[in-house]
């Protein structure tokens, strides 16, 4: 029987894109591990046992193995450390690895460092950069970068789906406004207004259907997230800690075009799917994450989510993927606003990467870490208002996305 | 206690290193690999914030050994695809092992696959990489080349963006010979002969309306 794994505390930095003069890496660990200890006393870091480093590319940070220089930083050597890499998903990754470890039994107390600095170059060369995840032999120079392929993928999914440029623009405005709740959100912190479908409906095309107020942000920051044992949890925070009860990570095809007759998707789920459109990754961890979490019905049983909006469109699409509604009814559901705020299962809360800022390392951490302080009650002292509470949660899902949907994690979150 | 084992230097290597006898330089003009340089820094005024400017320029070499012949035929103004022999799928982007786990990793056997596809999906991109922008607005799409089981990403070009559809028929067209470098810009897709755009609608009024913006922001492009 392996053990129950918990989270115990978590803080990012603020996120950010251009100067701001805190930009050190390392110092931005040290104060999320600071932020961190205020919320949680009784933690010290001579009670981590295992640090994992959850970090994208290096094409960006200009350092290989920086993991190092942060872990010199916390005063942490001498103590195992190694770093998780999978695209888009390497924070939801990295607490796969982090909850694998407490589960064993191995570890107790470990210690999870996200983070990204996609300021480090021109936006159209970090475009490309990130781009570099596409198969390059096959994709990379043919206009290809992520929100193109995404849009490629989406525009067919929503015609499929009858789900309109408008109905997806909602979500775009959803999780901006709500990052205006939250004070370390970039979209806070930068371009600081409410906005309207018609202002989403207006902004620049990026990739039909995708225009620039539906795209994420590029970013910097640091995320830091304690996992541990409940005996742990219970030491140190016994009235705030949240139970990892289900997770699942699944994975599909680097080019997008080659999931449309891929014979292991055939097997799992028969033929004409995925297509080019669903998120199959997505749907198969979620029934992994479903299964272990003794999850029934997604929508009656999870109380609210921190998804991977990379795309208003992704978001969308991740819906269905996680069984909140299907082809007949997505539309609806998403025309209802169940989603928003005071819809009955919200959705990026805390912003998400359209509001929040997507620095690549640290995304599936900040995600984890607004459901995690969702579940515990302290969205008040973390969020401006009451505004972007989710009223009474017991259920929260993370999930985590790479590629063209390429690795997706997802988990269940639950009150203690 | 184990004998003493003497291992003699070996004369050849395990495999035959492949004579390159064609050699082809479309290096840009101004690229150069300078490898590792600071080459400047900037202080605030405070002098409390200082970041440093780091250029980094490195040659790969991307080595594509087994799928060697796809980049070839494309010089060649050929697309080669491969089919399993065991279950008889063939894909372009192509696989040199066949990936249905009942073939068991089977090699694969190449074939010439027809200049001509159907679009899958496609999107107007208004937005790329750096080394794209000049290009917008691009029409991108997913298509089928002959019978591949797979979709294959590349530019749609010689219609108007808004005018592109889900099952329209293309035909891949290359590059003169002497512009082709081996990789898949050497060929895109263009609508096969005879195709007609269907009349305008809403959604290529919203295309139209979106795209028109982009050819004036390219111009202003340096």
């Amino acid at each position: 029987m392996s053990r129950k794994v918990c989270i115990i505390g978590g803080a990012t930095t603020p996120f950010d894109y251009g100067p701001t003069g805190f930009e050190s890496i390392e110092g931005g660990a040290a104060e999320c591990v600071k932020e961190t200890q205020q919320d949680v006393p009784e933690f010290s870091l001579r009670d981590l046992d295992l640090m994992i480093y959850s970090h994208f590319s290096v094409h960006f940070g200009h350092q290989l193995a920086p993991e190092w220089i942060i872990h010199d930083h916390l005063g942490l050597v001498g103590l195992p450390h190694y770093r998780v890499e999978n695209g888009g998903n390497t924070g939801g990754s990295a607490l796969y690895a982090a909850a694998l470890a407490v589960m064993s039994g191995h570890h107790d107390v470990v210690g999870i460092v996200g983070w990204e600095t996609m300021d480090t170059v021109s936006q159209s060369q970090g475009s490309e950069f990130i781009a570099m995840a596409s198969d390059i032999r096959y994709e990379l120079m043919v206009g290809g970068i992520y929100p193109i392929y995404y849009a490629a993928m989406a525009n067919k999914w929503m015609k499929e789906n009858k789900v309109s440029e408008e109905d997806v623009a909602t979500i775009a405005a959803k999780n901006k406004n709500n990052a205006m709740d939250n004070p370390k959100a970039q979209w806070y912190r930068n371009d600081h207004k409410y906005i309207t479908v018609d202002d989403v409906m207006n902004s620049r095309l990026i990739s039909y259907p995708i225009k620039k107020y539906d795209r994420s942000l590029m970013s910097r920051g640091v995320a830091f997230l304690v996992v541990c044992s409940e005996k742990y949890a219970k030491k140190v925070n016994p009235n705030h800690y949240v139970t990892v009860d289900g997770m699942g990570l699944s994975s599909c095809t680097i080019r997008a075009g080659d999931r449309l007759n891929n014979p292991g998707w055939k097997e799992r789920y028969g033929p004409g799917y995925p297509e080019m459109t669903e998120f199959a990754a997505c749907r198969n961890s979620a029934e992994q994450a479903y299964k272990m979490a003794g999850i029934k019905d997604p929508v009656k049983d999870i109380d609210f989510g921190e998804i991977h909006d990379a795309f208003s469109t992704s978001e969308a699409q991740i819906y269905k993927a996680l069984g909140l509604a299907d082809q007949t009814n997505i539309a609806q559901f998403i025309r209802d606003e169940r989603t928003s705020m005071h819809g009955d299962i919200p959705m990026n809360p805390g912003g998400g990467l359209l509001g929040y800022g997507h620095p690549v390392g640290a995304t599936g951490l900040m995600s984890t870490i607004e459901c995690y302080y969702q579940l515990v009650g302290m969205i008040p002292q973390k969020h401006l208002s009451r505004k972007t509470e989710v009223p009474n949660p017991e259920c929260g899902i993370v999930n985590s996305h790479a590629g063209t949907g390429t690795s997706i994690s997802n988990f269940i979150l639950r009150r203690h | 206690m184990m004998a003493a084992v003497t291992i003699k230097k070996k004369k050849n290597k395990f495999s035959e290193a492949p004579v390159f006898t064609e050699k082809k330089d479309y290096r840009p003009e101004g690229v150069k690999e300078t490898g590792l340089a600071f080459v400047g820094h900037e202080i605030s005024e405070d002098r409390t914030t200082m970041n440093q400017f780091l250029h980094y320029d490195q040659l790969y070499t991307i080595r594509h050994g087994w799928n060697s012949k796809f980049f070839i035929g494309l010089l060649d103004g050929k697309i080669m695809g491969t089919r399993c022999p065991k279950c008889g799928d063939s894909w372009v982007p192509v696989r040199t092992h066949c990936w249905n786990l009942d073939c068991n990793l089977e090699k694969t056997e190449w074939v010439e696959m027809p200049l001509t596809a159907k679009v899958h999906t496609w999107t107007v991109a208004g937005w790329s990489g750096r080394s794209s922008l000049k290009r917008l607005p691009i029409i991108l799409v997913y298509a089928v080349v002959g019978n591949s089981k797979v979709a294959i990403a590349n530019e749609l070009h010689g219609l108007k963006p808004w005018d592109v559809e889900f099952g329209m028929p293309l035909k891949i067209v290359f590059k003169p010979k002497e512009q082709r470098i081996g990789a898949v810009t050497d060929f895109h897709f263009e609508p096969a002969d005879g195709w007609k755009p269907s009349p305008m609608n809403k959604e290529k009024e919203r295309i139209k309306k979106l795209v028109e913006p982009v050819y004036e922001w390219v111009k202003t492009l340096k």
